[in-house]
């Protein structure tokens, strides 16, 4: 792992995708394009794991250094942190459904570290962050749609 | 397979248990114009577009 001063890491991120049961299809595709993002310094690969969460709700996770032919994949869990605790496992594992897997992973934004730093040195603190649904802004437009046709 | 041993008895850093978020595909892929549905955000985000106060 890279030893990272705290004053410059950049906001870290998750994300659980989820695969329904029976409706994954794996090409490599999803690893060549994080890849892509790594190798270009956009983000740094902290931690994965991979999930199932069986019929009865219980919940296997398996290592990335688990997984047998890694390929690509083998450049970053080199790089891993195990940042993830036990307790994270139960608390990801929470939105799953039974008999599904899924991904976990965990990454710093290194292209936003520099600004991140520079917001901090200027006397800035984070007081609010977050991602906009994509639904969300459906029904922004499609509101600002029927305001404009009841104006007509 | 089990967790590796650094993960067990630490303090984890999620903190709560995760609800499920809505599906984003299915926002963009309803309907009979999914196509159209999917320009219209993309529109929604197009650098130049101004708010209406």
């Amino acid at each position: 792992m890279t030893d990272t001063p705290l004053d410059q890491l950049g906001p870290v991120d998750y994300v659980v995708v989820e695969f329904p049961a029976g409706q994954s299809s794996f090409t490599g595709e999803m690893v060549d394009e994080l890849i892509k993002l790594v190798d270009a310094g956009t983000i740094r690969v902290i931690d994965v794991l991979i999930l199932t969460k069986n019929e009865d709700g219980s919940v296997d996770a398996l290592e990335l250094s688990d997984v047998p032919q890694l390929g690509e994949l083998q450049k970053l869990e080199a790089e891993l942190a195990e940042l993830l605790a036990a307790d994270d496992v139960e608390h990801l594992a929470a939105a799953m459904d039974p008999g599904s897997t899924a991904g976990v992973l965990i990454w710093e934004n290194l292209w936003a570290a520099g600004f991140a730093s520079a917001a901090r040195r200027s006397g800035g603190q984070l007081i609010a962050d977050g991602r906009i649904p994509i639904q969300a802004i459906l029904a922004s437009i499609e509101a600002d749609v029927a305001l404009a046709a009841q104006e007509v | 397979m089990p967790l590796r041993p650094a993960r067990i008895g630490r303090v984890g850093v999620i903190g709560h248990p995760v609800a499920k978020t809505a599906v984003v595909a299915k926002a963009v892929t309803p309907g009979p114009a999914p196509i159209a549905k999917t320009a219209v955000v993309a529109a929604a985000v197009t650098p130049g577009r101004r708010r209406r106060i």
